[in-house]
């Protein structure tokens, strides 16, 4: 509940049309997917906002926080808001909607960085980016997620990641509002130095910022941020028709497509490592056979998972990628394209010219390159998850998709989960020749069926555990809120301690809603767990052998 | 139909927020990248489609209840279907626009009326029209054309005005041409005259579901009576109602229905029309949402239960609806350049006009023609052209309030110039 004075200071703050506790708009906040993370039995998350606020400027933010602060209230800042990780941690919590808040304040291409407020979303970002030859990140999610969101408060992977690497890393210059109300610009914007260094001077606070996973609107409002640009040997204005998988394009000619198969994990895996000593390609990841058949003709897969020979005919193509060339020039083209497939031979492989199969080779391109396809996942089952996913050098990821699938078939198999060839793992290698990389297990599975989303639960549960076991590595599992940094704390150099001392630092009296960062009260929270979802804390607390402990 | 029937649907939903958006692919610019008028115009969730399709479900959980601030919300929609080609581009088990109608439904059914819709009903109910205007005056437009009426003799094609054409003053002279065009290249063409009435599309919308179908029978009569094989419409509105709401709801007028420019499109490839005049204007050509996207013919229902089974065929995707023609009208007058805004076909933005917006929240309308202004202006054009009285309408009106220099026509307007009757 919120107070009439506080509600009433909002409106005052914002302008009554930018304040809302009506609680049909709340619910709008309140839904989210995913939330097999909160061992949900629907999408409906446990938690309604108190009130919903649609600042417009940073100053706004300011207020807004403050005004929280003085009535005793959490805020929970979100901008495109997609995923359970946005949802409230508790009663008198206001959501913070930075929709307003869109604009691409600069593109500076000297520089090769863009400074951009929460809602500019990516594909936006892209296109802007492209009239000056230049490319950004896009996560996983796809283009029409946030470049400020994941690059400050999230963890995101996407398919350029041999070229643009991940979110974390693509963070320069932040302006923070603090969760008192106070602003603090990191790297050079603190000392009105441009946007184009997020460190120093002095001691870099990127890390206290946003650490691995990033503190998910722990820590107060991100409200700009400036991202790395990358060049991009493409059009600048591409011309493409149609929508997805109907797309045409006038693809340049020095750009290609292939998939890339494998016989067998280690080959996968070793062709990937050579790939980034030779630092070639644009893109190279792997969609799964499963779930590329799956957005593409998800009927067809249903059909053909009735049909053991089917399924084992889909799964020799198992192993494989999605490779991307963009050359500025046929030379370049010509040697990159004889360098892979050096690779493939090497490594046993096939390589396959995506370009020769009309139809397929323009949505392809720009698919890939626009990220506009990750929401097809959903109409297979409705929605999915995502488990493991550590960054670590790539025999690691090839060893975790292995596990993810593994373990996964049981699901599949018994009808628990959506058949998605069990093996599902996406991801790649980043930064060409650093030759790390992730793979995170995607599963698949109808929201609106309460067994499939308690089975999704389970599934993540059993990764997590997994993860602990054989020691895999923090990965993507990890967003599920608080109790994550508890459980697997004390296996991780006790990174969750630190956490708590930079929580306590910035934000002394928890006004920035911690539910998906670290809790002030440990163990209240993990009564809290074992009371709302006893299922997924019994399997996390035996990480711990502590099953019995509340 | 009714909103319990949608909860699949709205339970389907997976925020990811595209309803908001063009299809991403399609991203062309920062400015230009908004699908949603009502999403963008007021920021919160609640506004985009899948906020519009969570309150409904919230409401049918008996989370929240219905008021007039909920109504509020629900009825500041085009319904120009932007959000259900975005979504639709990833998902086949949720039909976006319906859920949109149904929640109108939902609002009549429970008393919550909009006093402007309100009026246009009882309009439409005593004079056959949601605007106010008499009965009485609705054959005026046709007034001294000498063109065949119903129960007089049998024709060919039957012409149905619609409501804005037939009673607009400032846009009579499109379809006076128009049909005067056509009777000149030797179609047997006939009107109602007084006796043409509403569609009915127009209450349907407003969630006045029932009101149709006395509109849809009286319809059937007139195209009976006329003996037409062909009913043809110069308003978009009534485009959409006889090709998706009719058919949705059983109702089948029995013949070919076609809009203007599908006729006339056809006339011109054939040399039956041949412009001849030149026409030097540099134009940009905005779609009609109802006669675009929403203007794709219903899709017979799936009857397979779970729609993520359902096949693309059986999906309201957009694609399908009446884009070409237009264009290809505009591209066959002499001297005239047609350039493309960045959002077009079954992504293009609404005029604002649609879903009862222009009568009951008139600044909104206003400022969703505005920004469709702006993006026409950025192509370097100096006429917006397109093929809806509503549209021509809201168009104009937001050029005079914003003292732009933009002129707007019913390209059905520059094909008569061409032919050297305006």
């Amino acid at each position: 509940m919120i107070t009439d004075a506080a509600y009433r200071e909002l409106q005052e703050t914002l302008g009554a049309e930018n304040v809302s506790r009506e609680p049909a708009v709340l619910d709008g906040y309140t839904w989210q997917p995913f939330t097999d993370i909160l061992g949900l039995p629907d999408s409906w998350c446990r938690y309604r906002p108190a009130a919903v606020v649609l600042p417009g400027s940073t100053e706004e933010v300011q207020e807004v926080v403050r005004i929280c602060g003085r009535h005793g209230l959490q805020f929970k800042a979100m901008s495109t808001g997609w995923g359970a990780w946005n949802a409230m941690g508790g009663e008198n919590t206001v959501q913070i909607d930075l929709k307003r808040m869109n604009r691409i304040l600069e593109i500076d291409e000297k520089n090769m960085y863009a400074v951009v407020e929460p809602c500019a979303v990516c594909s936006q970002l892209q296109a802007e980016a492209m009239k000056k030859g230049l490319n950004c990140h896009i996560i996983g999610a796809g283009c029409g997620s946030s470049p400020l969101a994941s690059a400050t408060s999230l963890c995101g992977y996407g398919w350029s990641g041999l070229t643009t690497s991940y979110s974390a890393r693509n963070v320069l210059g932040v302006e923070w509002v603090l969760p008192d109300g106070e602003v603090l610009r990191i790297g050079t914007p603190g000392q009105d130095a441009g946007w184009f260094n997020g460190d120093g001077p002095g001691p870099s606070l990127r890390g206290a910022m946003r650490g691995f996973m990033g503190a998910c609107g722990g820590l107060g409002v991100f409200t700009r941020c400036a991202v790395k640009l990358f060049p991009w040997p493409g059009p600048e204005e591409p011309q493409v028709e149609g929508l997805l998988n109907d797309v045409t394009a006038e693809v340049p000619d020095t750009h290609a497509m292939f998939l890339i198969a494998f016989p067998d994990l280690q080959r996968w895996a070793d062709a990937a490592y050579s790939v980034a000593d030779a630092e070639i390609g644009y893109m190279m990841c792997k969609n799964a056979i499963g779930a590329l058949v799956a957005t593409m003709m998800p009927r067809g897969l249903k059909e053909l998972t009735r049909f053991a020979v089917f399924k084992d005919i889909l799964k020799t193509l198992r192993y494989q990628f999605q490779f991307l060339v963009c050359a500025r020039t046929p030379r370049e083209f010509a040697y990159q394209k004889a360098v892979l497939r050096e690779i493939v031979e090497e490594c046993e492989g096939i390589c396959l010219d995506v370009s020769k199969l009309p139809g397929l080779h323009d949505a392809f391109w720009w698919g890939f390159v626009r990220a506009a396809m990750p929401p097809l996942i959903f109409r297979m089952g409705g929605t999915f998850g995502t488990s493991y996913g550590a960054l670590e050098g790539f025999d690691h990821p090839a060893y975790q998709s292995q596990e993810g699938a593994r373990l996964k078939s049981q699901y599949t198999e018994t009808g628990r989960l959506m058949d998605d060839l069990a093996d599902n793992s996406w991801g790649g290698i980043y930064e060409g020749s650093t030759g790390f990389g992730h793979q995170e297990e995607l599963y698949v599975y109808d929201p609106r069926d309460s067994a499939q989303l308690e089975a999704a639960e389970d599934y993540l549960a059993g990764t997590l555990v997994d993860t602990a076991a054989k020691k895999l590595g923090p990965g993507l599992g990890f967003a599920g809120g608080a109790i994550v940094a508890e459980i697997f704390g004390p296996l991780i150099g006790d990174y969750h301690e630190w956490l708590r001392k930079i929580k306590g630092a910035f934000d002394p009296d928890n006004v920035s809603d911690p539910a998906f960062y670290v809790s002030p009260d440990p163990e209240k929270l993990i009564a809290e767990e074992m009371a709302n979802r006893p299922g997924m804390a019994q399997s996390l607390l035996s990480v711990m052998g502590e099953e019995d402990t509340p | 139909m009714a909103l319990q029937d949608m909860e699949r649907d709205m339970a389907g939903c997976s925020r990811c927020s595209s309803c908001k958006w063009i299809p991403h692919n399609q991203v062309k610019s920062w400015r230009f990248a908004q699908g949603c008028p009502s999403s963008t115009r007021y920021s919160f969730h609640a506004y985009s489609g899948s906020g519009k399709m969570i309150m409904g479900l919230s409401m049918l959980q008996s989370r929240s209840e219905l008021n007039d601030d909920v109504a509020g919300i629900i009825y500041n929609c085009q319904l120009c279907g932007s959000c259900q080609v975005s979504c639709q581009v990833y998902r086949d088990d949720i039909d976006l626009s319906d859920v949109l109608l149904e929640l109108r439904a939902k609002c009549v059914e429970d008393g919550f009326l909009i006093l402007e819709h309100m009026e246009m009903l009882q309009s439409m109910k005593k004079e056959d029209n949601p605007l106010g205007m008499l009965k009485a005056d609705r054959g005026r437009w046709a007034e001294g054309l000498g063109l065949p009426e119903i129960g007089g003799r049998q024709v060919e094609v039957l012409f149905h005005a619609g409501c804005r054409y037939s009673y607009d003053e400032d846009l009579r002279g499109t379809v006076r041409g128009t049909v005067s065009l056509l009777r000149d290249a030797g179609i047997d063409i006939g009107v109602a005259g007084k006796d043409e009435a509403c569609c009915g599309g127009r209450a349907y919308e407003l969630g006045y579901q029932g009101e149709m179908r006395n509109f849809a029978d009286d319809m059937a009569g007139r195209v009976k009576a006329s003996g037409a094989r062909t009913l043809v419409t110069a308003c978009s509105d009534c485009y959409y109602t006889f090709m998706y709401l009719y058919p949705k709801n059983g109702l089948d007028l029995g013949v070919e229905v076609l809009h203007i420019t599908e006729l006339v499109g056809r006339m011109i490839e054939e040399g039956r029309i041949e412009p001849a005049g030149e026409v030097p204007m540099r134009v940009t050509y905005h779609d009609p949402c109802h006669l675009g996207r929403r203007g794709e013919s219903y899709k017979e229902g799936w009857s397979g239960g779970d729609k993520l089974l359902r096949p693309v065929r059986f999906k309201q995707s957009g694609r399908l609806g009446v884009f070409d023609p237009p264009r290809d009208i505009i591209r066959a007058l002499p001297g005239i350049e047609l350039v493309e805004m960045e959002r077009i076909r079954e992504y293009s933005w609404c005029c604002g006009a649609g879903g009862g917006v222009l009568e009951a929240f008139p600044e909104f309308a206003s400022w969703t023609a505005g920004d469709r202004l702006e993006e026409a202006a950025a192509t370097g054009a100096e006429a917006l052209v397109t093929a809806c009285p509503w549209c021509v309408r809201v168009f104009r009106d937001a050029v005079t309030e914003r003292g732009m220099e933009m002129k707007i026509y019913d390209v059905m307007e520059l094909l008569a110039s061409s032919l050297g009757g305006a």
